[in-house]
């Protein structure tokens, strides 16, 4: 058995986790929603996380651009994405969601826009 | 000389409560202007690039930029006027009317009129002199807040090997976000027993990059010249006071402070309102009216809230109310809410108008301890408005209890009350 | 050996330590020897001084202590290299900056050397901004003398340099009834001084002028010539209206040593070069007996004196008009400082400081304990003051001698030496009359080698930073009309504008440190401690000076805010899980 603190919300429900005997999967308990058990499993077979972070852009008033990952991506992987996210440079303006990187590391993700560059610059 | 301008609403601060505000009046029929002492609207959003905003209001996990990009777009459709660079110099009260005193670049010292007053600019951090951490003053000292900015807005970074004391949100963030790009963060040192910063910050910020916490430690001195070198750190007793003869050096190069947040009140101060000593803000009714009849208050200027969605929550709420008290003003009825500092680090509104038509009530409360199986219970006299089982109760998660009044007569001799018992 | 030296030999190994040695060089007393405690080092030094010798050099040292190196620029050029100066002033203090401006006036060349990376770094940045109105020193003594004459001179010397200043008296207060017997004993020494007003208070009186003072407090004395004002702001003014009038500056720049030529200085070795001066003025503060020694004329020793200051929201400020003191039996003798309440010029509240023997010269650091005691000695007397309306605290290091007064004469066996030396508190009162006594005897021995006449240009007015938020609205509108940079408010604690920092950057002596910055125009002072504007201050160095932010310091020497980019090199880690 496994405790684990549910990320999902702020809440932070802590979870139990075992293994269930036969083909039932996994006993997950402490959840006060469903998307706990997902989290749960999740956690204990392929644990993933979204990258919030930024990129260098070619504007002097916006040297930083916030970006995201679209999907969740391995929590393992984090560094090698963050390495092809700092080679990446925005050349021109972008809104909210537009992508910077596909497909990042074949990871079936991209890196889009987490802010509007027309917002940001105030027009 | 021009005539000078009366708005209905005039909402201070176009962050994340004043935004909501200023858009909530705007709705309800009110003639707003929304004030923003710097150049952009957002608040402390802007630079808040991580994700998990807008839970609630938006069922999306949204980063800061894209939960006050949404507010700004809303604000905007309305066609709501923002001042922006414009800084509040005085607020005086005539006649019902207030009149503020502003400085700007383009108007340079101006006034203008409003109806109400809602008071969303937020809050500020506190420094490492309001913790009392000794030592020399090499550079290198910063609070999580601006480290942050650093960081994401300029892309700059405050140091390549540091240590955060406290473990609050943003400095459990930064900790995440240093790593991130490459900076090394070798502790966060925690006074208290228990984490100030939310639970799923620490596995999400600090478990999954293997950054010790350290509770009940602390930084008692800072060593170095030129930039920070060294800090030294000590164990602390249940009072929070260091103990000797556990002190113990460690190398680094700077220090990020996450040590609390305290709502900025300089205005409501300078207009005598009264401020509540466990928020730090004003005292309210349920309609985020403070103690001067006009003046709203809401967002972190309040009280220091856990998610923005509250923020925006209590924002609507005080730019609601402002614009009906805009229109028609009436005779108030405060009756305080009974509660107490043992089981309670606060419990925002104060009081209860209850001469208002809003019968409808939020109260928020946050635990002193952390507890396991306690029930809150708010009543009136006999009559149990709520109560809500917590199976863990923490002080650094907000809780809510959503009350119905239509039906209790609350008055002098039977208030309403709030309490916290086991099971 | 004089009878005089063995006696006081004798007393200082009997009471003190007995490997302390004793001889007389000129018309001083060596001490010297290994003890085991810095404060042996004081006490023999305290107890040998005033017996007869002109001063006390004190080469006692402490086993297994180590005195930091003294702090220097980290680098070297040429800039000043043969350089020469009818007037090289060691020091940018308050002392050495009044003296280059006093020293403008004549038809001279003045060069002051500083090694920091700004002026006003040391002491003159460190302490409360009193201008005491002289009741503390003994009458006859030099801080006597020039405390009260100082005093009186800082009405027109405020006025002429822009400083804003106030005349707010302070009171003295007590609480228990022998202070009366003190009185007439006070009164006579005050007389003696030559303070001219101040008065017993009964205890309604004292609260009638201060109604928020604890009601344990029977009764007060009021000096009213009492002022306060920015004593860092007074030194960058001082150097400003010397610069102006011709007077040269160099930051940085540290001397290194001397080269002399039978008794006369032929030249002074920095770090930017070999520079020959005719005359030399020792302001060099906490150094002062250091920069005697390079010219051979070390006939004093500075034991440095810490004291810590609390600093208080604004918010309190209203609530306080005189600087407030307590009597105490030791602040009676009046060596000892007590410390006091001090409504800043700013209106924030300064508490302190305290006073304390160490042995470091440049250490700053501040201590639980005493900040603790800060609190509880002073709040007691002003009791609305809490612990959370204190926004910072700092250091400040006295330059005392052990005849704890002041150095202010030509020297003995160096005829082109003078010193303003051991200048300690009252030193910010006493610094316009420092001046003129340093102009007058720099004046002295220059013209026994040229000719020297009053400048027919001089202009003693020097225009400060506008403070706009000191300003009428029309008045404001004036200046945001002619700079709309003055509009913007970057400094939201302090209300300091966009316009102000900008100024600030490129005024006289360019200002390119946060702190700096901080000193000049108090942007960054404020409760948030900078919080919200610090980045947007080293936007502004870095548009206006045109200096990377990665370069910009918080105070020179290595103390860079920023260590580098995002983005450029980032070492990747292995997540482990």
């Amino acid at each position: 058995m496994r405790k684990i603190t549910c990320i999902i919300c702020p809440r932070g429900c802590t979870l139990e986790i075992e293994e269930a005997q036969g083909n039932e999967g996994y006993i997950v308990t402490g959840q006060m929603c469903k998307r706990g058990r997902e989290f749960a499993i999740n956690e204990l077979t392929n644990p993933t996380r979204t990258i919030t972070t930024t990129v260098k852009t070619i504007y002097p008033e916006i040297p930083r651009l916030p970006v995201k990952t679209s999907g969740e991506v391995p929590l393992g992987k984090i560094f090698e994405v963050m390495k092809v996210i700092d080679k990446a440079v925005v050349t021109h303006m972008v809104k909210s969601g537009e992508v910077i990187v596909k497909n990042v590391l074949d990871l079936d993700v991209d890196i889009v826009a987490a802010s509007d560059m027309y917002i940001m610059m105030g027009v | 000389m021009s005539e000078i301008k009366t708005y209905d609403v005039i909402v201070l601060g176009a962050g994340p409560a004043g935004l909501a505000a200023g858009y909530a009046a705007k709705q309800a029929g009110a003639d707003v202007l929304i004030v923003e002492r710097e150049d952009r609207a957002g608040g402390i959003l802007k630079q808040c690039i991580h994700d998990g905003f807008g839970i609630i209001r938006f069922k999306q996990k949204l980063t800061g930029p894209e939960y006050a990009e949404r507010y700004i777009k809303m604000v905007n459709e309305l066609s709501i006027p923002m001042l922006m660079s414009t800084f509040v110099l005085g607020i005086q009260k005539n006649n019902e009317l207030f009149e503020l005193q502003l400085v700007n670049k383009k108007n340079g010292v101006f006034a203008l009129r409003a109806r109400a007053l809602v008071l969303a600019n937020g809050c500020r951090e506190r420094t490492s002199k309001q913790v009392f951490i000794h030592g020399s003053r090499p550079a290198g000292i910063y609070t999580a807040g601006t480290a942050q900015y650093f960081v994401n807005i300029m892309g700059m970074l405050p140091c390549k090997e540091c240590v955060i004391l406290g473990s609050g949100d943003i400095g459990l963030i930064m900790a995440r976000r240093l790593t991130l790009e490459g900076s090394k963060v070798l502790g966060v040192y925690e006074a208290k027993s228990t984490p100030s910063g939310l639970a799923r910050n620490i596995v999400q910020c600090l478990e999954d990059y293997n950054i010790p916490l350290y509770l009940s430690h602390t930084i008692t001195r800072i060593i170095g010249s030129g930039r920070v070198e060294a800090v030294e750190i000590s164990k602390v007793d249940e009072s929070m006071k260091p103990i000797s003869g556990t002190e113990q050096v460690v190398k680094c190069d700077g220090v990020i402070l996450s040590v609390g947040l305290v709502p900025e009140n300089e205005i409501a101060e300078s207009l005598d309102i009264k401020l509540d000593p466990n928020t730090k803000g004003p005292l309210v009714d349920q309609n985020f009216m403070t103690t001067m009849e006009g003046v709203f208050s809401c967002g972190n200027a309040l009280h220091v809230n856990d998610l923005v969605d509250y923020v925006s929550e209590s924002g609507e709420l005080a730019g609601l109310q402002a614009s009906r008290y805009a229109r028609n003003s009436h005779n108030r009825n405060l009756i305080e809410i009974k509660s107490n500092n043992r089981d309670f680090l606060y419990v925002v509104p104060q009081y209860i108008d209850t001469s208002s038509d809003n019968k409808s009530a939020v109260i928020y409360y946050r635990s002193r301890d952390v507890k396991q199986n306690v029930k809150v219970i708010i009543r009136c006299g006999y009559n149990i408005v709520y109560q809500n089982k917590h199976s863990v109760i923490r002080p650094p998660e907000m809780e809510k209890a959503e009350l119905d009044l239509s039906n209790i007569s609350i008055n002098q001799d039977c208030k309403l009350e709030i309490i916290m018992t086991e099971g | 050996m004089s009878k005089q030296l063995k006696k006081i030999e004798a007393e200082l190994r009997k009471n003190i330590s007995n490997s302390i040695e004793c001889r007389e060089w000129r018309n001083s007393i060596v001490l010297e020897g290994k003890v085991e405690s810095w404060d042996t080092v004081t006490a023999a030094g305290k107890k040998a001084a005033n017996r007869g010798y002109k001063g006390v050099v004190n080469k006692l040292t402490v086993k297994g202590l180590e005195i930091p190196q003294i702090n220097s620029p980290s680098f070297t050029d040429t800039t000043l290299q043969g350089k020469k100066v009818d007037v090289l002033v060691i020091g940018g203090g308050i002392i050495g900056c009044s003296i280059a401006r006093e020293l403008s006036k004549w038809d001279i060349s003045v060069l002051l050397v500083e090694k920091e990376e700004d002026l006003a770094m040391h002491a003159s940045s460190r302490n409360d901004g009193m201008i005491h109105p002289g009741i503390e020193p003994k009458p006859g003594s030099k801080k006597a003398y020039f405390n009260i004459k100082g005093n009186e001179m800082y009405t027109k010397i405020a006025q002429e340099l822009d400083v804003p200043m106030r005349r707010s008296g302070s009171l003295v207060v007590y609480d228990s009834y022998w202070v009366k017997f003190i009185y007439p004993y006070l009164k006579i020494r005050g007389n003696k001084n030559g303070i001219k007003d101040f008065r017993l208070l009964s205890r309604a009186e004292a609260k009638a002028r201060e109604q928020w003072i604890s009601d344990s407090v029977s009764g007060g004395i009021l000096f009213n010539t009492t002022a306060v004002l920015s004593p860092y702001k007074l030194t960058i003014a001082y150097a400003e209206n010397a610069m102006m009038n011709g007077a040269e500056i160099s930051l940085n720049t540290i001397v290194l040593g001397m080269k002399k030529h039978k008794n006369d200085i032929t030249s002074v070795l920095t770090n930017r070069g070999e520079i020959f001066p005719r005359i030399v003025i020792n302001a060099a503060g906490v150094y002062s007996d250091k920069i005697a020694e390079m010219a051979e004329d070390n006939f004093f020793t500075i034991h440095p004196r810490k004291g810590q200051v609390l600093l208080l929201d604004k918010k309190k400020g209203s609530m306080l008009t005189s600087v407030i003191g307590k009597l105490s039996i030791t602040n009676v003798k009046g060596t000892t400082k007590g410390g006091g309440i001090v409504r800043t010029i700013e209106d924030n509240i300064l508490v302190g400081p305290d006073s304390y023997e160490q042995p470091y010269r440049e250490d700053y650091s501040t201590s639980r304990e005493n900040i603790e005691n800060l609190m509880k000695k002073h709040f007691e007397i002003l009791p609305i003051l809490k612990p959370s309306d204190v926004i910072t605290y700092f250091a400040g290091i006295r330059a005392a001698t052990y005849e704890e007064d002041f150095i202010i004469e030509a020297s003995e066996y160096v005829p082109n030496l003078i010193h303003a030396a051991g200048i300690q508190s009252p030193g910010l009162a006493s610094a316009p009359a420092i001046a003129e006594e340093i102009e007058r005897l720099t004046c002295k021995v220059l013209s026994q080698y040229k000719q020297i006449n009053k400048k027919q240009s001089w202009n003693p007015i020097r225009k400060g930073i506008p403070e706009l938020h000191k300003m009428t609205p029309e008045e404001r509108n004036k200046y945001i009309k002619q700079r709309p940079d003055y509009g913007v408010i970057v400094c939201r604690c302090e209300e300091i504008s966009k316009g102000e920092i900008i100024d600030a950057i490129k005024s006289p002596i360019p200002c390119v440190t946060i702190d700096g910055i901080k000193r000049r125009v108090r942007a960054g002072l404020g409760r948030c401690q900078g919080g919200f504007c610090l980045p947007n201050v080293v936007k502004l160095i870095q548009n206006e000076a045109g200096i990377k932010a990665i370069e910009i310091t918080k105070k020179g020497n290595a103390s860079n805010l920023l260590t580098g980019e995002t983005k450029t090199d980032s070492i990747a880690k292995e997540v482990k899980k």
